[in-house]
């Protein structure tokens, strides 16, 4: 997974390796399921608001559309982002209590903000790597949304715990610690909050709240 | 006329009947998610009565209709096309509902 040509960069991925198995799988997979239809709907913290809907025709390719809205929280910034999206699951291991992704994908769409103006060509690119068992979880997510106005990427490393572990008719329950970086000036600093998740079949609800006490919701339903 | 019966007796006895349960052993299988994924690919099996997913014991079990079967390398098929990779598939006399009892038992 990782290619290291000398001590600092083994460092980092023994850090990253490090980091992604000390938790462990629940994050939002953009690819549930083979012939499963994924929406979801994210506020976050009063900074980010999204939606997104796929089809998966094959367990590692889903095809779909997404909106994003950003605020910033430290100037009068704003970006509204419509775009058409495919997520590819590049690698997948099955292991004997774990499962690991590493998934893309990319799309293209309009963006509008307050500080250009019109609609530009919005191109997005992201990337994900996730970890799970049934007790521990780990995911980082890079998304990056960029025009000829802006260039905003969005990082966001989750670590979860499970204080119990759940089978397939049970609620699965969930203790997530989030850290979220904003590039493009819509957050100063790293953004940390708590999350409890509930899921059960094809319903996932996870709620929360920052470090300066703003809710972060997330719903998300496969079927 | 009785040796027309004791054939067609023994055609009768050597046609192998269905096994009432179906477990396959996966890997991978951790989350509500996966569960779902695999039990909505087998039950698109016309010959699926029904499934039982234990992420505990990383078993899938599926029975099949009555007189019907579904061959090892499609539910091999379907299971690898699901995203997942199958460690074994055997064929247990158990029923289904046994199966979902005894699983429940172990938890």
């Amino acid at each position: 997974m990782f290619v290291c040509n000398n001590a600092s960069n083994r460092r980092a991925a023994v850090r990253l390796t490090f980091l992604l198995l000390s938790a462990a799988n629940v994050s939002a997979k953009p690819i549930a399921f083979a012939d499963g239809t994924t929406i979801m709907a994210e506020y976050g913290a009063g900074t980010m608001e999204e939606a997104q809907a796929f089809y998966a025709p094959y367990y590692w390719l889903s095809l779909g559309a997404g909106y994003l809205h950003l605020d910033s929280d430290v100037m009068p910034r704003t970006r509204n982002i419509q775009d058409l999206r495919a997520n590819y699951l590049a690698h997948r291991w099955n292991l004997d209590d774990a499962q690991a992704n590493v998934f893309a994908w990319a799309g293209l769409g309009s963006a509008t903000g307050n500080d250009f103006r019109g609609s530009v060509l919005d191109r997005e690119v992201g990337f994900q790597a996730d970890y799970e068992t049934r007790r521990l979880y780990a995911s980082w997510v890079t998304d990056l949304h960029e025009s000829s106005a802006y260039s905003d990427r969005i990082d966001t490393v989750q670590l979860g715990f499970a204080p119990y572990a759940h089978d397939y008719q049970d609620l699965a329950t969930w203790l997530v610690l989030q850290a979220r970086d904003y590039t493009g000036g819509i957050h100063n600093g790293v953004e940390y909050a708590l999350l409890v998740r509930l899921f059960k079949g094809g319903a996932w609800v996870e709620a929360g709240v920052t470090q300066n006490g703003k809710p972060q919701v997330m719903m998300m339903f496969n079927f | 006329m009785r040796s027309f019966l004791l054939c067609l007796a023994l055609v009768g006895f050597s046609v192998p009947a269905p096994a009432a349960t179906i477990e396959m052993e996966v890997n991978g299988l951790v989350c509500a998610f996966c569960a779902q994924g695999i039990e909505k690919k087998l039950r698109a099996f016309p010959a699926t009565a029904d499934v039982v997913v234990s992420l505990e014991k990383k078993l899938v079990a599926l029975s099949t209709k009555d007189g019907q079967d579904i061959p090892d390398d499609e539910l091999r098929s379907a299971l690898t096309n699901a995203g997942y990779t199958v460690k074994a598939i055997h064929r247990e006399s158990e029923s289904l509902n046994d199966v979902r009892e005894r699983l429940k038992g172990s938890r």
